[in-house]
């Protein structure tokens, strides 16, 4: 074939033909359109937030779609063809330097979102996310309005709780500080309430809390862990102070059970996807030795062995000191059987 | 450069100013994306809501599509047609008008964004009147490509000739497309279907623009540089056609993991493999050209330049059809490989073979490159600059999928990832150094000497194309 002007700017144009209508027109003609379970159109308030989120160029360190393999927050649900129904432009994104937001809705409550949105080291000290702190106040809303519809229904039902639990603690809150606390600890089922942090408070355990409470608590609960954090200008009710109220019940189980399920309705949030056990045992630890001045381990000295149910054998050797003795019950197992003799040769 | 003329109509102007106005976008553009790498570490830099991350970020990415990337090729690209039609420029006052119209573009681009005029989709954030101006100076240079192509005296069409062809008449196409240029406001359709076609001119604006033109520069230097004929004709054949027809139809490789149309990913995924069929032939044909004249790469700054570009492509393309792959998508996917994958893309092989061909119009239009020693020490920035981000965005990358994959959250490995970040913003400072030497070279190339009259320009023309028979001759 001779290759000249024509011929090649020809060739090129029933390629582009052919290439354009199989992979442009042919997925517009047979796209199925239909909603998905959970999609919903977005609320004006929502629609200006959108626009606020383009805008703002969000779109250049968060993606909005979840993938069979993703964990993180939003890992709730595999995202569907049908929840894009009413999105334009798309705002799918295509890299992660924020977390994915397809779910972000009702995650956390509207005050997080705005200490958030204000600066994002009050509530995520390490975060490397922009200020967003020159949005009029309307814009917040708007902003924060859309922030909570990612998800469809999924997020308004999420919403829904956060809502109704929102009341009840700013309630309870402005009651004064006993009545709240009492009434945050009538939240926690007694199992957890009543259970001692089964890992002793050692020097590294509780220097290992004290890592995780800079990267995760510090910018609220305060370094003081007085509640006066930077963030809790923006906060209602405010952070919790952990260094009035020593007299209330404190437990491992309890602060455990608040970490990782986060108080709903309060911009405490959940730490079950950040935070691994250990991690929450750690800095509940720290919390309790440094704040409230209290040691709520449960005396248990098996540090390094797996805390199991059965009660620890009785000790051969000296406690290492600083170790809290504490009673041997008699063990549940037979003895150990007696060492087989060496096998003949 | 006496008397400034705004529609200057002296030969050999739309392309010297294109190729100006390119290497000072890439200076502009690499210290916008070196406040961005800053602004990763430390947030809390700058508070004007203009200059945040978010709103410079893309500045960043289409000055240096649209500004440096787009203008130096299409400069050298010309320049290149006009050398091998043996025929000027079919009219320099339109090069020039459609040189000014970039240009306004791309600067009308560097205000709106930061301002919040977006569409938001990846490359083709310009708003509608942009877009316009961009489509308008499209087809003004297409117009005169044809034209000039129409005048030519050498009868043959020599391959960069098919990929400039090639590049302005799929670029029309693909820019008017894939910019949704009837919905004037949005630029966008509804939904997924609205991220295909995104995607669609987002590999497109490198599929058929950017890389075609590179290969393009790539296939009048090389033989040129090292007195070689070029290779194999059937080569440049089967790196060309397969090439447009693959590239064509692997916009969907970027939303693997999203939910988009399942065949179509498929397509996606078999053509983003056979990619590598035209690649592989593209390199195999330069870098047999260059047989036995190796020792010739070090010392010309034009093809250490160029040929540093081709290495970079096949690793760029190598590591593109693996990322197209599912099971390496899985880890590569949103994290900083991409960024890298990038970067090698359009800074390490379009870039080095735009500031070569770039350093290599200029010496042939003015005789000599104002300081070649400057110009090698550009290429040792920008190879360490390129070379460091590489390695550093990909194993970034690397250890953010793996650790998400291992269910680690995303706030949890920021700190992780700091380190790389700094080093990241570090190795940024050698490229826009490289970008400063570039500019100030290529200023002072224009200024120290005279331009070669058209007619000396004939004289040094034709060493290509005469390879080319030759070859042909030789019953290749
Ligand atoms: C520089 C990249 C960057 C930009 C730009 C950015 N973010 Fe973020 N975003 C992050 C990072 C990193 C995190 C995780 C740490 C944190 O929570 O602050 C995050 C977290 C978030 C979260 C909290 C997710 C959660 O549940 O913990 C929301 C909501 C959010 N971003 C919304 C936005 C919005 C809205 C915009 C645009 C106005 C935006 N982000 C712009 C990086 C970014
Ligand atoms: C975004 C701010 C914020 C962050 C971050 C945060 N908290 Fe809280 N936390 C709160 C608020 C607000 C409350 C109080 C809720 C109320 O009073 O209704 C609270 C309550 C608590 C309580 C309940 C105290 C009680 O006696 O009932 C504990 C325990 C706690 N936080 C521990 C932590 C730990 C540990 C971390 C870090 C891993 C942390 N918080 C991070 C805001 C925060
Ligand atoms: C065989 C050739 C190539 C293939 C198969 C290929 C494939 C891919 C794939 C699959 C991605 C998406 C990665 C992801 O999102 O996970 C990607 C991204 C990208 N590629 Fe390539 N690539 C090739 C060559 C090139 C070249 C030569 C360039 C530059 C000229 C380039 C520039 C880019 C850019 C800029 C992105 C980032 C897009 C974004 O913003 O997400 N690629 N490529």
């Amino acid at each position: 074939m001779a290759m000249t002007p024509r011929s090649v700017g020809l060739g090129m144009a029933i390629l582009a033909t052919f290439a354009t209508w199989t992979v442009l027109f042919l997925p517009g003609l047979t796209a199925p359109n239909t909603p998905s379970d959970i999609v919903r159109p977005l609320t004006p308030k929502e629609r200006l937030g959108r626009v606020l989120y383009i805008k703002n160029g969000c779109i250049a360190c968060h993606s909005q779609y979840v993938r069979p393999t993703d964990w993180d927050y939003s890992g709730l649900r595999v995202s569907q063809r049908g929840d894009y129904i009413y999105d334009r432009p798309h705002l799918l994104g295509s890299e992660r330097t924020g977390p994915d937001l397809s779910q972000e809705g009702g995650q956390h409550t509207d005050d997080w979102q705005i200490a958030h949105f204000i600066n994002p080291r009050y509530p995520r000290p390490a975060s490397i996310m922009p200020r967003f702190s020159f949005l009029s106040p309307n814009e917040m809303d708007a902003l924060v309005a859309y922030v909570q519809s990612l998800g469809g229904k999924m997020a308004d039902q999420r919403m829904a709780r956060q809502r109704h639990w929102h009341k009840l603690l700013v309630a309870a809150y402005h009651r004064g500080a006993d009545y709240n606390a009492s009434y945050l600890r009538s939240l926690v089922p007694p199992q957890w309430s009543t259970m001692p942090n089964p890992y002793p408070a050692t020097q590294v355990a509780v220097a290992q809390g004290r890592f995780v409470y800079e990267q995760m608590c510090i910018n609220c609960h305060g370094p003081l862990g007085d509640g006066n954090g930077p963030a809790a200008e923006w906060l209602d009710p405010k952070p919790f102070n952990f260094t009035l109220l020593k007299r209330h019940r404190w437990s491992g189980g309890l602060i455990y059970y608040q970490v990782m399920n986060g108080i709903t309705g309060s911009a405490m949030p959940y730490f079950k996807e950040d935070l691994e056990s250990a991690k929450i045992w750690d800095v509940a630890n720290y919390v309790a030795v440094h704040f409230i001045g209290k040691n709520i381990d449960s005396g248990n000295d098996l540090n390094g062995i797996p805390v199991s149910r059965e009660s620890a054998p009785p000790a051969e050797h000296e406690p290492y000191p600083g170790a809290k003795p504490h009673p041997v019950a008699p063990s549940p197992y037979p003895p150990p059987q007696p060492p087989l003799p060496p096998h003949p040769p | 450069m006496s008397h400034f003329r705004f529609l200057d109509d002296s030969p050999g102007s739309t392309a010297r100013r294109f190729i100006i106005s390119g290497a000072i976008w890439f200076f502009v553009a690499t210290v916008v994306g070196l406040v961005a790498a800053t602004e990763l570490v430390a947030p809390d830099l700058v508070g004007a809501r203009g200059l945040l991350f978010p709103r410079i970020r893309p500045v960043h990415v289409n000055t240096n599509v649209f500004g440096f990337l787009s203008m130096l090729l299409v400069g050298c690209i010309l320049y290149a047609v006009c050398r091998l039609s043996r025929a000027p420029l079919y009219s320099e006052k339109l090069g020039n008008l459609a040189m000014w119209i970039w240009n306004f573009a791309t600067l009308a681009g560097l205000i709106t964004i930061p301002m919040g005029f977006t569409q938001s989709h990846e490359y083709a954030e310009y708003v509608f009147p942009i877009d316009v101006a961009i489509v308008v100076a499209l087809v003004m240079l297409t117009y005169l490509v044809f034209r000039t192509l129409a005048r030519r005296t050498e009868h043959l069409l020599y391959v960069t000739s098919w990929y400039a062809v090639g590049a302005f008449v799929a670029t029309l196409i693909v820019y008017f497309l894939g910019n949704v240029m009837w919905h004037a406001k949005t630029g966008a359709l509804t939904g997924m279907n609205d991220a295909e076609w995104s995607w669609f001119y987002a590999h497109n604006i490198f599929g058929t623009w950017i890389t075609p033109l590179a290969l393009g520069l790539s296939y009048f230097w090389i033989p040129r540089e090292s007195d070689n004929p070029l290779y194999s004709h059937a080569l440049s054949l089967l790196g060309f056609w397969p090439y447009f027809a693959f590239y064509l139809q692997v916009g969907t490789h970027h939303l693997i993991e999203a939910p988009a149309q399942p065949w179509l990913k498929l397509i996606a995924e078999i053509n983003s493999v056979g990619l590598l069929i035209p690649v592989y032939a593209f390199l195999t044909n330069q870098w047999l050209t260059l047989r036995g004249r190796w020792w010739k790469v070090p010392d010309s700054v034009v093809l250490k330049f160029i040929f540093a570009g081709t290495v970079m492509y096949f690793f760029t393309s190598t590591e593109g059809s693996l990322e197209a792959l599912p099971s390496f998508q899985r880890i590569a996917h949103f994290t900083n490989v991409t960024v890298g994958h990038a970067h090698l893309g359009l800074l390490g092989f379009s870039g080095f073979i735009a500031c070569g061909a770039g350093y290599g119009v200029l010496r042939e239009m003015y005789g000599e490159i104002w300081s070649e020693r400057l110009a090698h020490l550009q290429y040792w920035l920008m190879l360490i600059g390129i070379g460091g981000f590489t390695f550093v965005l990909t194993a970034v990358g690397l250890l953010q999928g793996s650790a998400w994959r291992n269910g680690e959250t995303v706030y949890r490995v920021l700190p992780e990832i700091f380190p790389f970040y700094i080093e990241r913003a570090a190795l940024g400072c050698f490229i826009v150094t490289g970008a400063a030497i570039q500019v100030y070279n290529y200023v002072r190339t224009a200024q120290a000497h005279r331009q070669r009259s058209e007619r000396a320009l004939y004289a040094v023309d034709d060493t290509a194309i005469a390879l080319r028979r030759e070859a042909e001759v030789a019953g290749d």
